[in-house]
């Protein structure tokens, strides 16, 4: 036959089985980089001081009350109380005022503690009905640790419940706490919108409605009035 | 009213054919400078079309027995259906990966698409020693089965339609044809579905195409993987041809588009970036995989191996980097001159295939004349006017009627 001339294919398998192990070897910090945009955004806004829903501690399996308030049921059947992150990144650090002590009963509804700043009072009601067995005397030591551990050695009581499945059957657990926590950052922007022309017509703290983000702590530096209307569409049970 | 079509019923109210007429007004400034560079244009190219087929191929253009298909085949044909590519690429996005966030995107790119292949195959016309003969593939008068034309000139035909289908939701609500707009608005999953399956092959069946010329193209662009790498590389040629014309859409239109789509434009855009990122780094190591498997290292030092590393080093790997660093820290000039980069790229890379690297040892060389750039340059324009005239009037970039989105 004119033309024919033998070619060897299999001469650069080797060479060629190499590219490919490089290609994926390669594919893996190629793509792991490309889609690492979510972790420094998160980094990003702890740095700015910026509130951002990225940077929330939502712990999944606990049940988080509307009045900003979790609790949580450990095996030996009593319960952590506490308040929930997104509070805390509202007001800053505080003081806390507990209204009850060891051995006395609590009804879900009840005022359980006071909470200071500066001033500025907010009144926390219990989510659950038990007895109560400790108070966190960590915390009168150490305020910090409630914002730093909210979940874990920031709990504000522990009770031992006497309706505990009755009354959680309505809180927010895993993801549906998520959701509401992702709404009540974006009401808390629209709370902020409302309120803030109310008492200061002159203000120019945020333009939020077109994408700026929050600053954290911002409740702690708004005047008393404006904690009045948000014990009042927050914190009310 | 006299004259009332049960079918369609003018928005407003109005008879049918009153509206279409007032729809054929111009709509805007007569003498913009795009008008002016473009009208003389297109004259002067459709009396070089008549001239063409007056006078033969040779009147017009620089193409000899040697070298049959030139500029015509090799950049309207071959490089304008690569980048109609995103036409299929951003429907499997949107249809079928139910990614939402590019929904606003798809009837341009669609309507894009459409237009290319209309203009192109009609491109493909003028190229054609016997124009009329172009049915055969379709009615039977010899199939002609043996060639890959055959497969092109079918999937041609029935894309073109699958699209139309696509995009008639749009014509539907322009003339208010509610019925028809549902009918219509249900077809869309299996027109989309057809489309892409379509474009896979014809994508790559235009490579195919050149598989037979196995001594006639350079070593360095000839593989019997042409196919594949046409296919691979349309889906980033697509791509970027959307982020490019969706930026000049994006300035032009900007009255008609919605606050909530103005918005959305950055993360567009930037997961567009993603896409391409991605794509074009697989792309490149098949390209040198292609490279290796064919063992022509001696050619690299040639001038025709240096344009070789000039495609794959600056219009491939470049834009490669640049899309992914510009993903990375949000730039949305960046992935613009990224874009560009890789749609010149792309036009290299056919080119290459087609006429720089096509005959490349012939005795005389084959450059195209200014009448073959003109006549490209009036199919090119004559495409942008009609695509004008459709965004001017049809809910493209604007919203759709409230009645619409109940579909």
């Amino acid at each position: 036959m004119d033309g024919f001339s033998y070619y060897n294919i299999f001469e650069t398998k080797g060479m060629e089985y190499l590219i490919i192990i490089a290609f994926l070897a390669l594919l893996i910090p190629f793509s792991i980089i490309l889609n690492r945009k979510v972790i420094i955004k998160r980094q990003f806004s702890k740095a700015l001081g910026v509130l951002t829903s990225s940077i929330l501690k939502i712990p999944q399996g606990v049940f988080y009350c509307k009045n900003h308030t979790w609790a949580h049921l450990s095996k030996s059947g009593i319960a952590n109380l506490g308040l929930d992150d997104l509070l805390l990144h509202f007001t800053g650090n505080v003081r806390l005022n507990y209204m009850k002590t060891p051995g006395d009963s609590i009804i879900k509804g009840e005022v359980m503690t006071e909470l200071y700043h500066d001033g500025k009072m907010l009144k926390i009601y219990s989510p659950i009905s038990g007895r109560v067995e400790e108070t966190n005397l960590l915390l009168t030591e150490d305020p910090g640790k409630l914002n730093e551990d909210p979940y874990g050695t920031g709990w504000l009581y522990k009770i031992k419940p006497n309706n505990w499945k009755g009354e959680t059957n309505s809180y927010y657990l895993a993801e549906s706490a998520t959701e509401w926590s992702k709404k009540e950052l974006q009401r808390f922007r629209d709370f902020l919108a409302v309120t803030m022309p109310k008492y200061d017509p002159d203000t120019t703290i945020f333009a939020l409605q077109d994408g700026g983000e929050l600053r954290d702590n911002l409740l702690s530096e708004l005047p008393g009035e404006v904690w009045n209307d948000f014990q009042q569409e927050f914190m009310n049970p | 009213m006299s004259e009332n079509n049960p079918i369609a019923i003018d928005n407003d109210g109005k008879p049918i054919w009153k509206f279409l007429w007032s729809e054929l007004k111009p709509k805007g400034k007569i003498f913009t400078p795009f008008n002016i560079i473009s009208v003389p244009i297109i004259l002067l190219g459709l009396t070089l079309i008549v001239i063409r087929f007056w006078k033969g191929l040779g009147s017009v253009t620089n193409l000899t027995q040697e070298v049959p298909w030139g500029l015509w085949i090799g950049f309207d044909v071959v490089t304008g259906v690569a980048f109609a590519g995103g036409a299929y690429v951003l429907t499997f996005m949107v249809y079928i990966l139910n990614m939402k966030k590019y929904k606003s995107i798809v009837r341009v790119t669609v309507l894009n698409g459409f237009l290319a292949y209309v203009f192109y195959a009609g491109a493909l016309l003028l190229d054609l020693g016997r124009p009329w003969n172009v049915i055969n593939p379709i009615i039977g008068n010899n199939f002609g089965v043996n060639s890959v034309l055959f497969l092109v000139a079918w999937h041609f035909l029935l894309y073109m339609i699958a699209q139309l289908i696509e995009f008639s939701p749009a014509i539907a609500e322009w003339l208010g044809a509610k019925r028809i707009h549902k009918l219509l608005s249900g077809m869309t999953i299996a027109a989309v579905i057809f489309g892409i399956t379509l474009s896979t092959l014809h994508q790559s069946g235009l490579g195919a195409l050149y598989l037979m010329a196995k001594e006639k193209i350079h070593p360095l662009w000839y593989s019997e993987f042409i196919p594949i790498m046409f296919f691979v590389s349309s889906i980033f040629a697509g791509l970027s041809m959307v982020i490019f014309e969706g930026s000049i859409s994006h300035n032009v239109f900007q009255k008609q588009i919605s606050e909530k789509d103005h918005k959305a434009r950055t993360g567009i855009i930037l997961g567009l970036s993603k896409i391409c990122a991605g794509t074009m780094f697989a792309y490149f190591f098949l390209q040198v995989l292609v490279f290796i498997h064919n063992r022509h290292w001696d050619l690299l030092n040639t001038p025709m191996g240096y344009w070789y590393l000039l495609e794959m080093f600056g219009f491939v790997l470049l834009p490669m980097m640049l899309f992914y660093f510009s993903y990375r820290r949000n730039n949305i000039m960046l992935v613009r001159v990224a874009a560009i980069l890789t749609i010149l790229g792309i036009i290299l890379n056919r080119l290459n295939v087609t006429v720089i690297g096509f005959r490349w040892d012939a005795a005389i060389h084959y450059i195209p004349s200014w009448m073959e750039v003109v006549v490209t340059l009036t199919v090119l324009f004559t495409e942008i006017w009609i695509f004008r005239w459709v965004i001017n009037r049809m809910p493209v970039l604007r919203d759709s009627p409230s009645w619409a989105s109940k579909h």
